[in-house]
């Protein structure tokens, strides 16, 4: 009896769960199809609907708070700024039918397109941009780019600061139509950083409106981008649909989009092959077998994984020490054979087809300013070894996860046969990794990082504040190249001063040896075309894609 | 027995206390901040301190301590650090859901084989039966449950097509990381109720209710089961919590918004209140559990007294 009661109470439970509180996010049973595995190469399942995932969760849809791409991915799609990358990688005017810059260069009048609407139906205006700029560089902004627009537009730090009024920042609504933007320098990349989902406008009305509850779903955001959200879910994922009061709808061919969350990368691979993924990213023991399929494609970002010395350390205080472990390192082998993954090797801190001049890229015009030479490497090292007066212990402190593990123990093999030392490994949590390096107590380190934007300068600033983190590399004539690039008006001085400032960090004073610059090799569904990858920011674009 | 669980409950709230004590100190020796470190540090020193101030991580911990055991006690667990301003109660109560679907139907799958393997492996004992049941226990305790759900996913999700491959879009999609959490739940259970099925078969009461000419299945489960299944029980308790707070290999595997990968990403990340929300959550759950068990015993027999009245027992 009393055995019965309780097993009706476990399935009352189950009944009550199973129709309740999983919150299934599906409307659907999608199974996957009988034939699978032989379908495969036929393309997705759906012909309507581009499906991508991200590794990790979509964190936040908050314009103010977010940091991560996965959150700028959807934001990129659903909204956008007054100029939006085409696909290939340029700025092109998006709500704004144009921008003039002034004769100076300090001054950026941005004209929005006509007939603007948000998704409820509102006008967008100016004000929209305003309200969202000053929003983002108030201390209500808790993602940590305020210096996005901080370091760039007239009283922005002062306002951060809470010593300046909002009518005293140099951004001001003219008109409806009208944005008057006033930088504190010349800035030649202002128009790109416009593409960024910081820059992107919000509906002041609407976001006070919705208060604490402001973002965190579909139903309490209004957007103005190609698509909207119709579903968002931190954990499992995003819908969207496309958005009919899109001001270039006409041009958006993809009716519906679906962003998942899959944290594995076997379960991507096969949810790929099983046709519920347009596109899966292949882990490099994935590469060799994939790479003659005809779905198989590669892309590279702006992110340089490299090697930071510690300048206070004994050891690596010396140059000779320095140089010769940045000459002992084959960075080819390591891109190409050992991560295999679509990273190139890299030849500079900026990584390539990174923003020069127009004409040529940045890396292009720097030339190969940091290479693999055995007989160099060993000469520096015997040069260093005599300064220091006996062979010295050197430990390599590493992320624990398997890629920085891979180059770790990679870098470790290269110091073995290059220089005949032994380096040791030590392998932290991302956290205590950086913990180490800010509290100054590791003699070198492999990290990387991601550009913001696509200028150099998203790099070189890096080493002007002498933090322990980049080294404690403080530097006269390095501060001054990068102090002359921030307030010169001819473009080609401040490319010069830019060029000149990554030689002195890389070469001369072999600050950072860079490793490689990160790729990623995936597969994607023949019917489904222009899929964009942007190197920086925001990384897929679903605008121009198509199926077929 | 009221006066038993009332005494309960207090015990409850103690023990809860002393573990967020615990955690909150263990949790604020972690290295860094809840705040991307390689961007926090390029901030201006006053600018980190007004994030800091922000979210009262400025204060001394003892001060943050108690700010924060007040705040839980007028049931406000704070706002997520990750999830930028999302409640944390709003976090961890959307990622029970599919965690507690997946762990139940886990033990109702596995209760149920492992309760029948268990009883026909004792009744026919040494029998191939008995060997069959023997070969799945030890192959349930041995292949861990990811082993499982990998296996799972590539043969009936993908190859044969007849289940979802992962996601979590309909009911369907609950049926693979479910089977795949049983084999471990059916295992253990037919193993310890083979183990005490012989022992209480052996009995001198079994023999006399055999002798009184009531039919083997009447034996079996009037008189063998109900005396068999207390140790069954007893190991029920931490596995219905391993199974409904999440695993977080299975949930990865099968792309499942749980509560298991929240808890090791909330720690990855140093996001305090989440870390102290499913602390919270997690400790409660597994001393409730551990009360509701211990009821449980008297029902199954009334012969175990919860609470002494008095003197001597």
């Amino acid at each position: 009896m009393k055995k019965s009661k309780l097993l009706a109470l476990v399935l009352a439970a189950a009944t009550i769960l199973s129709t309740s509180g999983c919150g299934f996010t599906g409307s659907t049973g999608s199974t996957a199809a009988s034939k699978t595995a032989q379908t495969a190469d036929a393309g997705t399942k759906s012909n309507d609907t581009i499906t991508v995932y991200d590794t990790n969760e979509i964190r936040t849809m908050v314009q103010w708070a977010a940091s991560d791409t996965n959150s700028f991915t959807i934001m990129n799609n659903v909204s956008e700024g007054f100029y939006r990358l085409n696909a290939s990688h340029e700025p092109e005017p998006a709500l704004a039918k144009d921008c003039k810059i002034s004769d100076d260069k300090l001054t950026y009048t941005f004209t929005l397109r006509d007939g603007l609407k948000w998704s409820n139906g509102t006008a967008l205006t100016a004000k929209d941009f305003a309200f969202s700029w000053l929003k983002q560089m108030s201390a209500d902004a808790t993602n940590n780019y305020g210096f996005i627009m901080t370091d760039y537009i007239v009283n922005g730090a002062e306002y951060q600061a809470g010593k300046a009024k909002a009518e005293d920042v140099g951004v001001k609504a003219v008109d409806d139509k009208t944005l008057e933007v006033k930088l504190k320098q010349p800035t030649p990349y202002f128009v790109r950083l416009t593409t960024l989902p910081m820059f992107f406008p919000l509906n002041e009305e609407f976001v006070k409106s919705k208060g604490d509850k402001y973002g965190l779903d579909a139903g309490s955001m209004i957007y103005c981008g190609p698509y909207v959200l119709t579903a968002y879910d931190p954990a499992s994922g995003s819908t969207l649909k496309k958005n009919d009061s899109y001001w270039d709808a006409a041009n958006v061919k993809v009716p519906n989009v679906k962003v998942r969350i899959i944290k594995e990368q076997s379960t991507a691979l096969n949810a790929y092959k099983a046709g519920e993924l347009s596109r899966v990213i292949l882990s490099s023991s994935d590469v060799p077998a994939m790479k003659s399929n005809p779905e198989f494609s590669s892309t590279n970002e702006f992110r340089t994984t490299y090697l930071q010395y510690n300048l206070t350390d004994k050891t690596l205080s010396n140059k000779n020490i320095r140089m010769a472990l940045g000459y002992a390192i084959d960075r080819k082998t390591l891109a190409e054979a050992i991560l295999a993954d679509g990273s190139a090797p890299a030849t500079g801190l900026i990584p390539n087809y990174m923003y020069g001049n127009g004409k040529q890229t940045f890396r292009e015009i720097n030339g190969e300013i940091d290479s693999f030479n055995a007989s160099k490497a060993k000469e520096y090292w015997e040069k260093g070894v005599k300064e220091l007066g006996g062979t010295p212990t050197i430990s390599l402190l590493t992320e624990d996860d398997s890629v920085t593990k891979t180059v770790a123990t990679y870098l470790q093999s290269e110091f073995k046969k290059n220089l005949g030392i032994d380096v040791k490994i030590d392998s932290k949590t991302k956290k205590a990794r950086n913990q180490l390096m800010d509290d100054n107590k590791f003699q070198m380190a492999i990290t990387a990082w991601g550009a913001d934007y696509d200028d150099a300068m998203t790099y070189m600033d890096l080493w002007t504040n002498g933090t322990p983190y980049r080294g404690s590399y403080k530097s006269g004539t390095y501060n001054g190249l990068i102090a002359d690039a921030k307030k010169q008006t001819d473009d080609e001085k401040r490319l010069q001063d830019m060029l000149t400032a990554e030689k002195t960090l890389v070469a001369d004073d072999a600050v950072v040896s860079p490793l490689y610059y990160r790729g990623s090799a995936y597969l994607t569904k023949s019917n489904v075309k222009n899929l964009v990858t942007h190197p920086f920011g925001a990384p897929i674009e679903f605008k121009y894609a198509s199926l077929s | 027995m009221f006066r038993y669980i009332c005494k309960r409950i207090v015990y409850l709230l103690i023990t809860l206390l002393i573990i967020l004590t615990t955690t909150f100190f263990l949790m604020k020796k972690l290295p860094g901040t809840p705040f991307d470190s390689e961007r926090f540090s390029l901030l201006p020193p006053e600018q980190q301190t007004q994030m800091l101030e922000k979210y009262g991580l400025n204060d001394p911990v003892i001060v943050q301590y108690g700010k924060y055991i007040l705040n839980v006690a007028k049931g406000d667990f704070g706002t997520s650090f990750f999830y930028s301003g999302q409640p944390v109660s709003g976090v961890i109560l959307g990622r029970i859901g599919p965690s507690a679907l997946i762990g139940l139907q886990a033990i109702l799958i596995g209760l149920s084989i492992g309760l029948i393997l268990g009883i026909i492996a004792a009744w026919r004992h040494n029998s191939g039966i008995d060997y069959f049941t023997m070969v799945i226990a030890v192959l349930g305790v041995s292949v861990p449950n990811f082993v499982a759900a990998a296996l799972l996913q590539y043969f009936i999700g993908l190859k044969w097509g007849i289940l979802p491959v992962a996601f979590w879009e309909s009911w369907k999609c609950s049926i693979l990381p479910s089977v795949a959490l049983s084999f471990s739940v059916t295992a253990m259970i037919a193993r310890f109720m083979r183990t005490e099925m012989l022992d209480v078969l052996e009995q001198d009461y079994i023999v006399t209710a055999k002798a009184k000419g009531l039919n083997q299945f009447k034996v079996l489960m009037r008189h063998a089961v109900r005396n068999s299944i207390i140790p069954v029980v007893t190991i029920l308790g931490p596995i219905v919590v391993n199974l409904l707070t999440g695993s977080l290999a299975v949930e990865n595997i099968y792309s499942i918004p749980g509560i298991g990968s929240l808890f090791v990403d909330s720690i990855k990340t140093n996001d305090y209140s989440t870390i102290m929300g499913i602390t919270v959550f997690y400790s409660s759950f597994y001393i409730f559990v551990m009360l509701v068990v211990d009821v449980l015993y008297s029902v199954i027999d009334p012969r175990i007294r919860l609470a002494s009245n008095g003197k001597g027992d």
